[in-house]
């Protein structure tokens, strides 16, 4: 891609009424059905009539599975439709980041739910046996990507330490119980081997599938990066990335948002072969335009620099939290603004701040349609 | 005296999970959740009856998180935005400071289920410590630490007499981030002195057992000044801190023994936590052991409820068998 500020997005969409109770087996309603076929027509959707039909049958595998295709189709024309340059499915196949992949993978059995805050929980997996590879838990959805759009992809990809720091770790400190004493230390000899064994039995396999199937482009979130801040915990997190990488023909990049940037920038110089960091920026900033003092939520940018990062970002211009629709002069500006604080404005692809998910559809396409005029703007005072 | 307790909030079960969510979605009403709490109150109450734990709390099940009945309550305070809480997966809303803070009413008495706990039992109540709630605040009001934190710790001073009234027995003030963050050498000093003042306002003129719990850090880091701290117990988690060091202090305070850990579901073997709490409590205490309880390092809310019951047994039984060693 030669075009100056290339437009992505980071990974999820909202999964529409059809999709979620559709795949769960339950009968639809009129509504829900005409909400797929309103979608369906502004997205151009051919064969609606099919959908529609499959819709409205009784619950099974096939009909699950025709839902995932139809609702990957949907979010990969409602990029295309938006005029993404680098897309994926909207993690349409996807339970959510972290189940999806446990659910998959031997070795873990869920718990049930923990609070994450207030009266939100998520369901938590602890790790009872050396974790192994079961079956394949991306390839099918990135083939289905693959065979449906022409645009370049990029593929989301849970991340190693992120999935090791939400899990409780039962089966490695166990282990490590017979061999060493202190607690503090045992759990941190525990996360490493558990991280590490996770790495080379499920991740690595996963990925080499991938790239074996074409896979160009994979995108490693890692929400938890900075959760733990001490200097042997980043360095755990920096071997993790460079471990799952090592090797392979392929481009990587790193996704992490709301999360510890001064703990970051200091670590990120020491990622191998991470051709692009995505962070979140516009949750930080304010919504007036211009560049300058004014963008005070990008000044970080800074910090990544000064440590000495070389590679791309995934500049955060549209925060994925309100409603507020960015308008393409703002997401213009906070372009410019980053521009000139790095050395080459080629470094910089416009994105989200994180996945969609939370938006409705209505505010995620025309947040994503700002967001490709305000690229176009920011290039044709560029070029 | 060896004793055990819980070291802060329990989970919710996941029948009261589910009300919550419920209730979030508008699918029950306010009253079906406040009764589902009541239950849940009382099963939280029983379990630590029934696990054989020496003080009880009433679980603080509506607590969102350590500071929230504080955000919420008190003048100059609002709520601000979700942060995540220390080295976790979960979050908390920010105090933001923005009018000097006041005490109108009992807050944590307005958050606790008072009719729920039992009856000639010694209640606990759990409050965070000055140092962890003017850390985790956004100040824009004060113009120096200091006052901040005398201003919270008069209001934790208000709050612990109010509770000595109500019946409870024991008081924690949980002070996380006073262990997780490192100290540096020169601020140290300045820090552990003024944590020290702070607290003496906060215990001034109480006649109450009251113990510092310390969690996700290295309770290393305060010593030896925190052994002169005007408090009956210090709580150290075991999980953050080397106890082969720890073992070379020497104590006169109580202590609370952060040994069964909360945020692993690995229930830990008895036998082992025993041996090395033994270990710790004969090497701290030079001739006469001091009170002693065996606790979970933190919330066990970082559990499912099933696992933190099985958590709480693991702290009974190893208190047992020390009291049997020590007797």
């Amino acid at each position: 891609m030669n075009k100056l500020f290339p437009t992505q997005e980071v990974g999820s969409l909202a999964k529409p009424r059809w999709r979620l109770k559709g795949y769960r087996g339950k009968l639809l309603s009129q509504k829900e059905i005409a909400e797929a076929v309103k979608w369906g027509k502004k997205l151009r959707i051919e064969d609606l009539d099919v959908l529609v039909k499959l819709l409205s049958e009784r619950d099974s595998l096939s009909r699950r599975r025709a839902i995932l295709e139809w609702s990957a189709k949907y979010v990969i024309r409602f990029f295309e439709s938006v005029g993404l340059g680098i897309i994926f499915d909207g993690e349409q196949w996807r339970s959510e980041m972290y189940e999806h992949v446990i659910k998959k993978t031997a070795g873990f059995r869920f718990l049930g739910y923990v609070k994450s805050f207030d009266y939100r929980y998520f369901n938590k997996a602890a790790c009872i046996d050396r974790p192994k590879y079961v079956k394949s838990f991306y390839l099918d959805e990135f083939l289905f990507v693959k065979e449906n759009t022409e645009r370049e992809i990029k593929v989301p990809f849970t991340g190693s330490y992120t999935l090791v720091d939400w899990t409780f770790n039962e089966y490695y400190e166990r282990k490590f119980s017979r061999e060493i004493r202190d607690f503090k230390r045992r759990k941190f000899e525990a996360k490493r081997e558990f991280l590490f064994d996770l790495i080379k039995e499920v991740i690595r396999p996963e990925i080499s599938k991938l790239v074996d199937s074409g896979a160009m482009w994979i995108q490693i979130d890692e929400p938890a990066a900075t959760t733990n801040t001490t200097d042997e915990e980043m360095q755990l997190f920096v071997d993790s990335f460079n471990e799952t990488v090592k090797g392979f023909n392929c481009t990587f990049s790193l996704h992490n948002c709301y999360s510890n940037y001064e703990i970051l920038a200091k670590y990120a110089c020491k990622l191998r072969n991470c051709s692009q960091l995505s962070l979140e920026f516009a949750n930080r900033d304010n919504k007036q335009i211009g560049t300058g003092n004014v963008r005070a939520g990008y000044k970080k940018i800074k910090l990544f620099e000064n440590h000495g990062f070389h590679g791309n970002y995934g500049l955060g211009v549209v925060d994925v939290h309100t409603n507020f629709v960015e308008p393409p002069e703002l997401v213009r500006d906070r372009i410019l603004h980053v521009a000139k604080m790095v050395s080459d404005p080629r470094r910089i692809y416009v994105s989200t701040d994180c996945g969609l998910r939370t938006r409705t559809w209505e505010i995620s396409f025309r947040k994503l349609k700002n967001m490709v005029l305000g690229a176009e703007l920011a290039r044709k005072v560029l070029e | 005296m060896i004793g055990c307790y819980v070291t802060g909030l329990l989970p919710r079960s996941t029948e009261l999970i589910e009300k919550t969510r419920a209730y979030e979605r508008g699918r029950i009403s306010k009253k079906e959740l406040d009764e589902s709490f009541l239950e849940g109150t009382e099963i939280a109450v029983k379990a630590q009856l029934s696990t054989g734990l020496n003080y009880i709390t009433d679980g603080m099940l509506r607590w969102q998180d350590l500071l929230r009945p504080f955000t919420e309550s008190l003048k100059g305070v609002t709520v601000g935005s979700l942060t995540r809480w220390f080295n976790n997966n979960t979050f908390y809303k920010q105090p933001i400071i923005t009018d000097d803070i006041e005490r109108e009413k009992d807050v944590v008495g307005n958050v606790t289920y008072l009719d729920k706990l039992p009856k000639g039992l010694s209640w606990k109540a759990i409050l965070p410590a000055p140092y962890t709630f003017v850390s985790l605040s956004g100040n824009h009001y004060y113009k120096d630490t200091a006052g901040f934190m005398f201003k919270f710790a008069e209001i934790i001073n208000e709050e612990i007499k109010s509770l000595t009234e109500a019946g409870f027995s024991y008081i924690q003030l949980s002070d996380p981030a006073l262990v997780h963050e490192p100290l540096t050498s020169k601020s140290k000093e300045d820090v552990l002195s003024l944590v020290k003042d702070a607290l003496e306002v906060a215990v001034k003129g109480t006649s109450i057992k009251i113990c510092l719990q310390t969690f996700f850090g290295d309770f290393l880091k305060i010593l030896p000044e925190a052994l002169d701290f005007p408090v009956d117990h210090l709580g150290i988690d075991l999980y953050g801190t080397n106890f082969e060091k720890l073992r070379e202090y020497s104590f006169e305070k109580g202590v609370a023994l952060g040994l069964v850990d909360s945020r692993n579901s690995l229930v830990e073997e008895p036998d082992e936590l025993t041996e090395i709490a033994k270990e710790i409590i004969e090497s701290i205490y030079c001739s006469n052991i001091g009170e002693v309880f065996i606790c979970p390092n933190c919330d066990l809310d970082f559990l499912p409820w099933k696992r933190a019951k099985e958590k709480m047994k693991v702290v009974s039984s190893v208190t047992e068998r020390l009291r049997e060693e020590f007797s």
